[in-house]
């Protein structure tokens, strides 16, 4: 089977600070990515890993370089286009899960269907992500009353309400028991089942297991 | 945000506070002092008597044996005197001879009255556009205006619809050097009663005898500005309270947000008290330029309108009298500012520098609650984003809704008064039109076709003869007069008899009037005439010193006495057409009912308008609060909004979140607002302002509209305003926060 590319970074670059304190953590970093495959970055802390993520997921800006996610070019979008790439195309799962506070775990993974153009099926997705991920029995509940491992699993069913091609987790289990862990690790490896492209950054080898591919984020280029 | 936008930010607060309180201070304090400013340049005479001409021997005899007189003046004064000028005319002037002395009024341009010469009065002056050089024509004789007058013994034309003119004696044909007018100069104006006491005893012989005393025009010219400067004083305090508590919610969150640097100095040595005062001087380096702009931008919005204001009132404008006060105004705004911005740092500077460093927030963390069933699309997000810091959605609130409620209040009044310049319903009366007929024309005018009703209208102004200070005014119908003026019962009954008076609230409180009381009269032609109190009514006209009596006692006193015919309409009747029935009557064409001042159009048009321009102001303090509040919640919502922009959320869906917390401030505010209009400040200002009748400051369905639509518009705009900031903010940043 073919492969279909759905994250095409080349030559990235992007620095941190100015004049003798400028550290430049990606310098020249390239990455492909294809559909159904699921790619671990593994460095030491401040390497620059999560930095490539943003990149990647256009919240941030690299100075050189390019990056296209499922054909759509991320690098020199405006932030209206980058906004609609990201709903359309992009999930995110943050280590720290992001859950917001004042609603209700089912209402977060909603919130990202409410927003301007989702498809109408959005939200039914989200209802029915809320089911398949056993989250059901506390979806009325505020996170704060919630356990680690279901914070981070209705965080996934938020990122992949809008059914993206491309999911970025950062650290996903890293604020999780090893149980809980497992338990995400397993879900995002049934999600590449589907067909979605997956970067996993992570500073864990264990985590690296379940993907196709790891690379190593050194002196700011991805090597394998 | 940055630290040079938060300090704009703040600084724009101070600023449209400040406004607000300038614009008060001046109208407040101008008004406050005018009278007294101006009687004080003019010289103004403590006690005027009016009286039938008399020989100036026989007249300066009684009043140099005055007690506690300290000086005398006397004039001859002429009135329905011709008085043109090109483009202008009128037959109801007022000439006043002076026959030498203290003049009691002061010369504003040009110099005193010589012989063939004349001084006019200052409100004429502007009105005609005159100034001295100019030539005036005063019953035929074209005389040139030598200098313009102040005095603030009556307000100025055209406010008061006949114009003053003084000539010197000199000037006019000797049969005119005879007073009727002396002006009493007082050693001690504390004891006026004695002298009037001892002037009325001894006035035997003197016809139609009057006085007015420098309070009671102080009285009667105050009451018209009475209620503004009690609102402007209430609105500025509602600006300063508002701006306090958003200056302190922002002080508070700048606190927080140096609660690092706050911990590292305490652990170098720094006391808690040099922190504090290091705050506070940063804000009062923010507070004291952006105060001094505003007081100053504020006074010199309402200068023009309030000089008006005081040059209709014949009063005088303050000038620098003014600076010392709006420099008090920016000492007490810079000590609010600084104490709400020293008080957070006093409570984070008392914490150990240990629990400080390891970042402790600056108030003891909460959990942040459920908001039960709201529904969590956008709008209901950013609502529950508002409603998880309770206190300050409960101070935004607060705030907003106080200026809801003021601004509604400033619209009420100001369309108040132009109803009471053309809406006589809004007084009560219940006739449209007034035609000069005699009273046996009441039957024809009431066949005329469209007329529901027609009675003849007695008014004579009076005064009591007990407390000759108080003028009155009496009204007289024949028969039930609740046909024709109905205003509503304050106490006692309606009456019945020839013998009885309702009296106004005014009156009442003035003279302690109750149901059952005597009310005792003394009638222009010299005679009393006495009633029976039978009830207290809340009535507009004439401040509400006026009585409502039946004619015939009136008409025994004084057989000439005048009236006119109060005509009152069929629904739908056509104007016109009664217009004409009216003139084959042989009536000149009727003029309409006129409300509480008719001829006062132009001086309630300005006041209106000041009205208008202070509520204004406040909303600008009220968009300034809803912008900091919104602020304040994305700034502390920074990592939610950054997160949504994750998920693809674009400028539309940040404002969404925004807008929804902006409505749950707003929604509840308007309805706070509008219900403190309606039970608190309009029933408050009503009584404060005008006790002795129901001013009508409910609001209307238009009135609500518009504060909605007003505060839709602000909302609208704050939403943007802090959308498009929260849009420049990082995403990854924003992420780091959450």
């Amino acid at each position: 089977m073919p492969r279909v590319s759905v994250v095409e970074a080349r030559g990235l670059v992007k620095t941190f600070g100015e004049g003798r304190a400028a550290r430049r953590v990606l310098d020249g970093a390239d990455l492909d990515v294809g559909a159904g495959e699921i790619v671990a970055v593994l460095g030491r802390s401040g390497s620059g890993k999560s930095t490539l993520l943003h990149v990647l997921g256009g919240l941030d800006r690299p100075e050189a370089g390019t990056v296209r996610v499922a054909g759509e070019p991320v690098t020199g979008a405006t932030e209206r286009r980058l906004s609609d790439l990201r709903h359309r195309r992009i999930g995110f799962v943050f280590q720290f899960f992001h859950l917001l506070p004042e609603l209700s775990g089912e209402d977060n993974v909603l919130l990202a269907g409410r927003v301007r153009g989702a498809d109408a099926a959005a939200v039914a997705r989200g209802r029915e992500l809320v089911d398949r991920l056993g989250l059901r029995h506390v979806a009325d509940s505020l996170p704060h009353q919630l356990s680690g491992g279901e914070q981070q699993r209705f965080a996934i069913a938020r990122a992949l309400v809008n059914d993206p091609a491309l999911l970025l987790a950062d650290e996903p289990t890293g604020n999780l028991d090893a149980q809980a862990g497992r338990h995400v690790l397993a879900l995002l490896r049934g999600l590449a089942a589907d067909g979605r492209a997956i970067v996993l950054v992570t500073h864990e080898e264990g985590a690296a297991r379940i993907a196709h591919r790891v690379l190593r984020l050194e002196g700011g280029k991805l090597v394998g | 945000m940055t630290p040079r936008r938060r300090t704009l930010l703040a600084a724009a607060g101070v600023f449209a506070a400040s406004v607000v309180v300038g614009t008060g201070a001046t109208v407040g304090y101008g008004l406050a002092t005018g009278f007294d400013r101006a009687a004080e340049r003019a010289d103004l005479p403590d006690v005027i008597a009016r009286f039938d001409t008399e020989g100036r021997g026989r007249v300066d005899a009684r009043v140099r044996a005055l007690p506690n007189l300290a000086a005398r003046s006397y004039r001859r004064e002429v009135k329905q005197v011709p008085l043109a000028a090109p483009g202008h005319a009128t037959n109801r002037g007022i000439a006043q001879i002076v026959l030498g002395g203290r003049r009691g009024y002061a010369i504003t341009e040009g110099h005193d009255v010589r012989r063939r010469e004349v001084v006019i009065e200052r409100g004429l002056a502007r009105a005609w556009d005159l100034h001295p050089g100019d030539l005036l024509e005063i019953a035929g004789a074209r005389l040139p205006i030598a200098g313009i007058a102040l005095s603030p013994d009556n307000v100025a034309f055209p406010l008061t619809v006949t114009p003053r003119v003084y000539l010197d004696a000199a000037t006019v044909p000797p049969g005119f050097r005879d007073p009727n007018l002396a002006l009493l100069w007082l050693a001690d104006p504390g004891r006026a009663d004695i002298t009037l006491t001892q002037a009325r005893a001894t006035s035997f012989g003197i016809g139609h005898l009057e006085f007015i005393t420098r309070d009671g025009v102080r009285v009667l010219l105050g009451q018209a500005a009475g209620i503004v400067i009690s609102l402007l004083v209430a609105f500025s305090l509602v600006a300063l309270a508002a701006a306090g508590t958003m200056l302190a919610a922002s002080a508070h969150a700048d606190v927080q947000r140096r609660l690092p640097s706050f911990g590292v100095r305490r652990a170098l040595g720094f006391t808690p008290g040099a922190l504090v005062l290091a705050q506070a001087a940063a804000a009062a380096r923010v507070a004291v330029p952006a105060a001094a702009a505003g007081l100053a931008v504020g006074a010199l919005a309402v200068a023009g309108p309030t000089r008006n204001l005081l040059a209709q009132l014949n009063e005088e404008a303050p000038g620098v009298a003014l600076v010392p006060v709006l420099l008090a105004c920016l000492a007490g705004i810079s000590l609010l500012v600084c104490a709400a911005s020293a008080w957070p740092a006093w409570r984070a500077a008392r914490r150990p520098p240990a629990e400080v460093l390891r970042g402790a927030d600056l108030a003891p963390p909460r959990r942040r609650r459920g908001t039960g069933r709201l529904r969590a699309g956008l709008l209901g997000t950013g609502a529950r984003f508002a409603l998880a810091a309770r206190a300050r959605w409960a101070a935004s609130v607060a705030t907003v809704a106080m200026c809801a409620g003021v601004v509604g209040l400033m619209f009420a009044l100001a369309s108040l008064l132009v109803r009471l310049r053309d809406d006589p319903g809004t007084v009560g009366k219940r006739y449209e039109l007034v035609a000069r007929l005699p009273p046996e024309d009441a039957g024809a005018v009431r066949a005329i076709p469209g007329v529901a009703d027609a009675a003849p209208r007695y008014v004579t102004d009076a005064a009591d003869s007990f407390r000759l200070g108080e003028p009155l005014r009496l009204i007289a119908y024949p028969g039930d007069h609740t046909r024709f003026e109905a205003p509503p019962l304050a106490d006692g009954r309606r009456l019945r008899t020839d013998g009885e008076a309702e009296v106004g609230v005014g009156l009442a409180d003035a003279l302690g009037l109750r149901p059952g009381a005597t009310l005792a009269v003394q009638v222009p032609g010299g005679s009393e005439v006495r009633f029976r109190v039978s009830g207290v009514v809340r009535a507009l006209e004439n401040d509400g010193r006026l009585a409502y009596v039946r004619p015939a006692r009136l008409l025994a006193a004084d057989p000439v006495l005048g009236s006119e015919l109060a005509v009152r309409l069929s629904p739908g009747a056509d104007r016109d057409r009664v217009a004409d029935g009216l003139s084959r009557l042989g009536a000149p064409p009727p003029r309409p009912a006129g409300a509480a001042t008719t001829r006062d159009a132009g001086f309630l048009g300005v006041l209106a308008g000041v009205l208008r321009g202070v509520g204004l102001a406040v909303g600008l303090v009220c968009l300034y609060a809803l912008v900091q509040a919104l602020a304040m919640t994305a700034r502390e919502r920074r990592g939610a909004v950054a997160l949504l922009r994750a998920c693809g959320g674009g400028d539309g869906a940040v404002a969404a979140v925004l807008a929804g917390a902006a409505l749950a401030v707003v929604v509840p505010a308007a309805v706070a607002g509008i219900a403190l209009q309606r039970f608190v400040l309009g029933p408050l200002v009503s009584r404060w302002a005008a006790g002795f009748a129901d001013l009508p400051l409910n609001p209307g369905v238009g009135q609500v509209v518009l504060v909605a639509g007003g505060l839709a518009a602000l909302t609208a705009a704050a939403t943007a305003v802090v959308a498009r900031r929260a849009m420049r903010e990082s995403v990854v940043a924003g992420l780091r926060e959450e």
